[in-house]
């Protein structure tokens, strides 16, 4: 029994130390490496005061002659070279190498590239997080307004991960009236982190309808308007979010009756 | 996904934590438990920082145009001025915002019949806009001679707006196709041909109507 548990011990000893010396081999930085040292000091002429100096720890890094998969890779960034990042387009940043050759490397290949002090740098990219942490948010919408196109823009604000305000406004496009809303809303988001996130929304403000003239001649109507609504939003992409609405308006109109209007909406919410 | 699993492994964990503070009630085993513990649980990693990089992103284009014409159908072709902001998504699509203003000239009617005018001077005032999506489906390059190469894409465009003209407002789709050379990594010039359709009811019935326009704009990145 205890000759078992010493060629246990034995083995699982090596196996460890095997596996800590694995590991001291592959922490060695980039940085300190001796291609990195061959590259020397050496910078490109025509460098612009902002922009940054990395070193590449990955094999190799193509460079592309435009910022789209299609274009040339015509030239490649090798182990422990320096590079500067100059700007960045979309999932693309243009870069230079030493020698003041300038071209776009894919940010998914940007993945392993340090500060001179050995510091990883990433180069970040919108995402999911940034949807959870919003704050300010821009959306665009496309609607059906009791049977008129309606077209709308919201800025919103997100208070708390659950409630939010938004600025509304829209012009709807009828067959026989035109009219344009505007309204302050509040959002109420209870499960944020769902996939498919549902929101209750409530809000007020006004709507100001003219009839088309051609039918007879009518003055423009303005109304206070009150709204509640259920909607369903998801994030897409980026800094892309999709939302789809119905609301119900009710307009406390001058007339003998009030109107009530439903609409439903399809759009987008970019996020900042 | 990824919380989840974080969900579980604290669960785990704790679990293994509770059944290490019942243990040693029984037992006088506490320091070695500990000791096990202490080593399942805590990673035998240096954690790396990472730093986001301070690097300035061009993904809005500004552009301008520099020479318009607009078509709208019986009202004569005139000069368009205009703008547009483009915000691009990825390398393959991007958005556009744009807004154009015209003044159209006389109908056919108008100028063979000599009998009043349909519309009023504010009326021929036409202004428009729309937000549009556009695919960039043939990226790609333009040689001009030997020496220089000039990277470009040519675009699918599409969108919703609104024109208003004729003292009405009229929901307009767009569609139509764009080219985009780049002078530079931030300067473009670009030629847009794009057809407007909307309803009108200028004539007593309701007519849709086919409007094209082109445009030649340069544009910045910023």
């Amino acid at each position: 029994m205890t000759t078992a548990l010493l060629i246990l011990g034995v083995l699982g000893g090596f196996s460890s130390s095997v596996y800590a010396q694995s590991e001291t081999a592959s922490e060695e930085l980039v940085t300190d490496s001796f291609s990195a040292h061959q590259f020397g000091e050496r910078e490109p002429q025509t460098l612009s005061f902002d922009s940054e100096q990395v070193i590449v720890g990955a094999e190799f890094l193509n460079l592309y002659t435009g910022p789209g998969r299609g274009y040339v890779i015509d030239h490649v960034v090798e182990y422990g070279e320096p590079l500067w990042l100059i700007k960045r387009r979309t999932d693309w940043v243009k870069v230079m190498t030493r020698t003041g050759k300038t071209g776009w490397a894919k940010i998914a290949e940007l993945d392993e590239i340090y500060t001179p002090e050995g510091e990883q740098v990433a180069v970040p990219t919108p995402g999911i997080d940034d949807y959870y942490q919003q704050s300010f948010r821009m959306g665009f919408t496309y609607g059906d307004f009791a049977g008129a196109n309606s077209m709308g823009i919201s800025l919103g604000y997100r208070f708390t991960g659950n409630i939010s305000a938004e600025l509304r406004a829209a012009q709807t496009i009828g067959a026989y009236s035109d009219s344009q809303t505007y309204q302050v809303a509040l959002m109420h988001q209870p499960f944020p982190r769902w996939r498919l996130s549902p929101y209750f929304v409530l809000g007020t403000g006004v709507n100001i309808t003219s009839p088309n003239a051609t039918i007879v001649a009518t003055e423009d109507r303005k109304d206070t308007a009150m709204l509640v609504g259920l909607g369903v939003t998801t994030y897409l992409s980026r800094r892309f979010a999709l939302r789809a609405e119905v609301a119900n308006h009710y307009l406390l109109t001058s007339r003998d009756e009030n109107q009530e209007i439903v609409e439903w909406k399809l759009g987008f919410d970019v996020f900042m | 996904m990824e919380t989840r699993i974080r969900r579980i492994y604290v669960r785990v964990v704790g679990l293994l934590l509770a059944g290490a503070a019942l243990a040693p009630f029984s037992s006088a085993a506490l320091a070695q438990s500990d000791q096990e513990i202490d080593d399942i649980i805590s990673p035998d990693l240096e954690r790396r920082e990472i730093r986001e990089a301070k690097i300035d992103s061009e993904d809005f284009e500004f552009t301008l145009y520099l020479g318009g014409i607009l078509s709208v159908e019986d009202f004569g072709s005139d000069r368009m001025i205009g703008g547009s902001l483009a915000y691009h998504i990825n390398e393959d699509f991007f958005m556009e915002a744009a807004y154009a203003q015209s003044t159209l000239g006389e109908s056919s009617y108008e100028r063979l019949s000599g009998s009043a005018p349909l519309l009023t001077d504010d009326e021929r005032d036409l202004s428009m806009y729309n937000l549009s999506l556009a695919w960039n489906f043939l990226p790609g390059e333009i040689f001009l001679g030997s020496k220089f190469a000039l990277n470009s894409n040519l675009y699918l465009i599409g969108g919703a707006g609104n024109t208003n003209f004729a003292g009405e407002e009229h929901f307009t789709y767009n569609i139509g196709v764009g080219v985009r050379m780049l002078a530079q990594d931030w300067l473009a010039l670009r030629l847009d041909v794009r057809d407007h359709i909307f309803e009108h009811e200028i004539f007593g019935e309701p007519l849709n109507t086919n409007n094209l326009s082109a445009q030649l704009g340069v544009s910045i990145y910023f």
